[in-house]
């Protein structure tokens, strides 16, 4: 235990140091996390009322990115799966990565939760009253806490292993990996049926949502990594094999098309039906009544989107640069298709055929990015410790002025 | 190489200052702007416009009449017969009344005075078998005409019923016709609305109602272009 | 393509052996011990400390506009601790209508007579709306807002008054702001819509900590002190019956409705929900729901549809009925019916004999 408490001491300090790229990433992180949270305790005073929220729109960007990074998360999934199923070894000393990725963006998700409650104070009769299993919202709570355990348990127990030079056993991790497999898929799954489960709202009560949400977060969320993992490399000593982003390039692409697909197919059923039920896609896809506000975003994801796919599925993309452009074309693409082409536009129009428009305001926006830094501070946190920590620069024995001094720039 | 001397040189002058020199300072330029800036607290949307209070009371649109019916002449409440025991009155539907002229006629073909008002008592009314019956059975009065309305209204599915929702406790009243239509002209005044919707964020009322337009249904029935398109939007788009 | 972590490596060792003296970023010291180690000049330690005061101070005026949080917002105890409506015994009621008795009259310096309503026996309640008898004047909405102390800014309506083109049912038609001079308007007809007490209410089903529930006399009610604010049954509702409370509800002190009860009209705070209850503080003690009091042409009618002699028994046996949105299986308590006769835009007796006339 005091072994332990001194392991988590030591990459505690360890965090705190750096060479001067690594401080200015770190203070810039922190500033924007700051200025997040002085914004979240605005809201906290006035309310609701600062965001672009309405009784009409009533879940805006939180949702929206909520939904995002429990794709995000999920997807760690892809990198577990060639692994530990298939036996591939390019990724083999990435996944740790790539569940660290899944950690930070599982506790974004929480934080985005939290800031669009109105009631953050009251947060303790979720465990008082917990609407278990009625409430497909309760069912969410469940499976991201649960993920959240699990990921933490696999990486601290590889991690700790590694710091002590010991293998780990597997009866500790493996059985965990393969429910995490499992478990990944039915967070997005949940989160899916948290909207396709309401009949008021047509323009979700689709069963291709779920199905959609898993196939979109398999595409951005390898490509987060790649792009990541690439950071990584250039910024740490850590080897990631160019043969490793090939395998993700190789999920991103199938990935990629199964949701291009799904969202025709969603298109047409829209479009081609006509029905009254179809006005939500009307007013996001060619506006409705005059008022298109949300019609150039879902445009420009599709054109990112379908570009992105262009690329991807030619030669072209063997070419890191072209695929990171690919990548990083299709992360905004999804981001868009997925919060502002997803959650918005079922509230346009309200149930009783009200248009009223949805605009972020300056403090929403700042509360977003401060959690977004908030998860990027965590996940360069974790990857400062991890990397030393695997390359066996920091052990149990090692004393901690040894560790080479390193880059982190992620 | 290259990269990696410049980027070595960069720090070597650089990197110190800017790992710890400046951090502090920025720190601190940070926590002067949040702690200086301001918590604007816009409540987007416009409070409700002050409107006539009077227009909440509940019940009906006219007061209860009293029986036998009573009306406030010369400051006091006289009785009909009052004045109609002393004076002679005609009854000619043809001619404008030169009494109570405040009166405003449009009952359909009901268009004589006596069809409904006794001629020998006025405060009594009269059934067209020649019964008289007080002013509060006005309702076995309208019937004669309104049967399918009187029938609704007896059911309770017409009608307005004040002071409790539950059937036969004493506090529950069904108002009459009278007290909600006028008996010499039925038919509801136009009435001016009160104000209409301004929750959060929805903009100028004005703008709402003009940026939705209206969509005719009868459109295909009642104008010739058929062809006219109810969705502007498609009209952009074709 | 193994090269740019040589490089980075060897850059990475340079960068590292070029921090020395001076550097604050150096391994060679060990600030979080607090001693100073061979290598840790005076100067870095003041750099380092900079930097930590720095962030304390950054993250200290971060939370400065808790400054204007209103004492009111912050939970006392006995708030905090209290327990959710059902699970309250008799005594933890009186003593949580004793508590809101207390800050009621100190916001609003008006003593109120709150009491908790529970549901009468073999009573359920239903709403019928004649379609052909409402003019749209808004008397509803605004008795409504008046009775149940919503707030006025920002301003929060449970009833929504649409102007329906003649010859559509679809709400999607429907105008929310119609801004005449006088109603009705003869080639529209109005359908106001509120909650529809649903008898399978989606609200109540994604509630992920049961704040909302369906009562047995068919009221779905809210426990203002249990509902965490999250949203999800404003966006399960197809009713668009449920409003937030974005902000503080402000609402002036001479228009506070006294007579409340713990389920229904008391002050709300910011951050819940709220809807429609059917005036529950009336409707329990046998009086009307205020929307239909006010109401000049009697075309809200309210009663319980387990006696067979009230008036929406009646409607539901004699008149053609319907509910909105039939097709999401919520099944509404809250009918629309017609007239055999439209009053608004009944065409007089000559004017109908002629028109018969020309088409013969």
């Amino acid at each position: 235990m005091k072994d332990y408490l001194i392991f988590l001491w030591r990459c505690a300090r360890l965090s705190f140091r750096g060479n001067w790229k690594y401080y200015t990433w770190m203070f810039i992180l922190t500033a924007i996390a700051l200025l997040g949270l002085n914004a979240y305790t605005k809201q906290l005073v006035a309310g609701l009322v600062t965001t672009g929220m309405t009784d009409q729109v009533s879940w805006g960007l939180y949702i929206a990115n909520f939904t995002y990074l429990v794709g995000v998360a999920a997807a760690a999934v892809m990198l577990v799966i060639p692994v530990y199923i298939y036996k591939n070894r390019e990724l083999h000393d990435l996944v740790i990565l790539g569940e660290l990725l899944a950690v930070a963006a599982i506790i974004m998700c929480l934080l985005f939760v939290t800031v669009d409650l109105g009631r953050p104070d009251r947060f303790i009769h979720l465990l008082l009253r917990f609407n278990f299993p009625i409430s497909m919202l309760t069912w969410d709570v469940l499976v991201l806490n649960g993920y959240l355990v699990l990921n933490l348990h696999i990486c601290g127990y590889l991690i700790y292993c590694a710091y002590h030079k010991r293998q780990p056993s597997k009866i500790f991790y493996i059985p965990f990996v393969f429910l995490a497999i499992g478990w990944a898929i039915t967070i997005h799954t949940v989160t899916a049926f948290l909207y396709s489960g309401l009949g008021g709202r047509p323009f979700w009560n689709s069963a291709v949502i779920a199905p959609r949400f898993i196939a979109s977060a398999f595409a951005a969320g390898p490509a987060i990594i790649i792009l990541t993992l690439q950071i990584i490399r250039h910024a740490t000593q850590y080897p990631v094999a160019d043969a490793a982003l090939h395998l993700l390039r190789r999920i991103v692409t199938v990935a990629l098309s199964i949701n291009m697909f799904l969202l025709g197919s969603e298109v047409f059923t829209e479009f081609y039906t006509g029905s009254a039920h179809s006005v939500s896609a009307r007013y996001l896809f060619v506006g409705l009544h005059g008022h298109h506000a949300l019609v150039p975003w879902i445009w420009s994801a599709i054109f990112l989107n379908t570009g992105a796919l262009f690329v991807l599925l030619t030669p072209l993309s063997r070419r890191l640069w072209i695929l990171n452009l690919a990548c990083a074309a299709m992360i905004v693409g999804i981001w868009i298709e997925k919060g502002m082409g997803l959650i918005v536009p079922a509230f346009i129009p309200s149930p009783l055929g009200e248009i009223v428009e949805y605009t972020p305001t300056a403090n929403e926006i700042l509360v977003c990015l401060g959690i977004w830094a908030f998860g990027l501070l965590l996940y360069t946190i974790f990857v400062r410790i991890t990397v030393p920590v695997l390359q066996g620069h920091l052990t149990a024995d090692s004393d901690s002025t040894d560790i080479p001094q390193q880059v982190d720039a992620s | 190489m290259g990269v990696g001397s410049a980027s070595q040189s960069f720090s070597a002058t650089w990197g110190a200052p800017l790992g710890g020199l400046l951090i502090g300072p920025a720190f601190l330029a940070l926590a002067a702007v949040m702690w200086f800036g301001s918590l604007e607290i816009i409540t987007p949307g416009a409070p409700t416009p002050l409107f006539d209070k009077s227009a909440l009371t509940p019940g009906g649109l006219r007061p209860r009449m009293d029986e036998p019916p009573t009306s406030l002449i010369g400051g006091y409440n006289q009785r009909c017969n009052d004045c109609h025991q002393v004076f002679t009155s005609r009854f000619d539907p043809s001619r404008p009344p030169s009494q109570h002229t405040h009166i405003h006629f449009d009952h359909g073909i009901n268009d004589s005075c006596t069809n409904c008002h006794a001629r020998k008592n006025r405060e009594r009314l009269i059934l067209r078998d020649g019964v008289e019956i007080p002013f509060n059975e006005v309702a076995t009065l309208c019937q004669q005409c309104h049967g399918p309305v009187y029938r609704d209204w007896k059911r309770g599915t017409h009608g307005k019923t004040m002071g409790s929702w539950q059937m036969g406790s004493p506090a529950q009243r069904r108002l009459v016709c009278t007290e909600c239509h006028d008996p010499h002209a039925p038919t509801y005044a136009p009435m001016v609305p009160l104000p209409g919707p301004n929750t959060l964020h929805m903009g100028e009322r004005a703008e709402v109602v003009h940026q939705k337009p209206e969509r005719n249904p009868l459109r295909r029935w009642t104008t010739p272009a058929r062809d006219a398109d109810p969705h502007p939007i498609n009209e952009e788009h074709n | 393509m193994r090269l740019p972590v040589v490089k980075n490596q060897e850059s990475v060792h340079s960068s590292a052996s070029s921090c020395g003296d001076g550097c604050t970023c150096s391994g060679g010291a060990n600030p979080y011990t607090g001693s100073t180690r061979p290598g840790m000049t005076r100067r870095s330690f003041l750099r380092r400390g900079a930097a930590v005061t720095g962030g304390l101070a950054a993250l200290a005026a971060s939370l400065s506009p808790l400054r204007d949080l209103d004492g009111d917002d912050i939970p006392s105890v006995q708030k905090f601790l209290q327990k959710h409506y059902k699970e309250m015994s008799g005594e933890e009621m009186e003593e949580a209508l004793a508590r809101i008795r207390k800050e009621v009259e100190k916001r609003y310096d008006v003593r109120p007579d709150i009491r908790d309503f529970k549901p009468m026996d073999g009573v359920e309640f239903v709403y019928g709306l004649n379609l052909s008898r409402c003019i749209g004047c808004r008397k509803c909405v605004h008795a409504c807002v008046a009775e149940n102390n919503q707030s006025r800014d920002p301003e929060i309506q449970y009833i929504r008054v649409l102007e329906m083109p003649r010859g559509s049912v679809d709400i999607e038609d429907g105008d929310h702001s119609y801004d005449r001079a006088t109603v009705p308007d003869e080639n529209h007809y109005y359908m106001p819509i509120q909650c529809h007490q649903c008898a399978n209410p989606p609200c109540v089903k994604v509630c992920p900590v049961e704040a909302t529930w369906q009562e047995d006399d068919g009221i779905t009610v809210i426990d203002y002190d249990w509902c965490i604010g999250c949203r999800y049954c404003e966006a399960a509702c197809p009713y668009w019956a449920r409003r937030f409370n974005f902000a503080k509800p402000t609402l002036p002190k001479a228009d506070l409705n006294p007579n409340m009860a713990y389920l229904s009209n008391r002050p709300r705070e910011k951050g819940v929900m709220e809807k429609c209850h059917f005036c529950l503080q009336r409707t329990r003690q046998g009086r009307l729901p205020a929307c239909l009091e006010v109401c000049p042409t009697g075309a809200r009618k309210f009663g319980n549809i387990l006696d067979p002699q009230s008036e929406v028994s009646q409607i539901l046996k004699t008149k053609r009925v319907f509910v909105l949105k039939a097709d999401v299986g919520t099944l509404p308590r809250f009918f629309y019916y017609f007239d055999e006769r439209d009053p608004i835009s009944d065409i007089p007796l000559e004017a109908s004999s002629e028109h018969a006339g020309e088409s013969a």
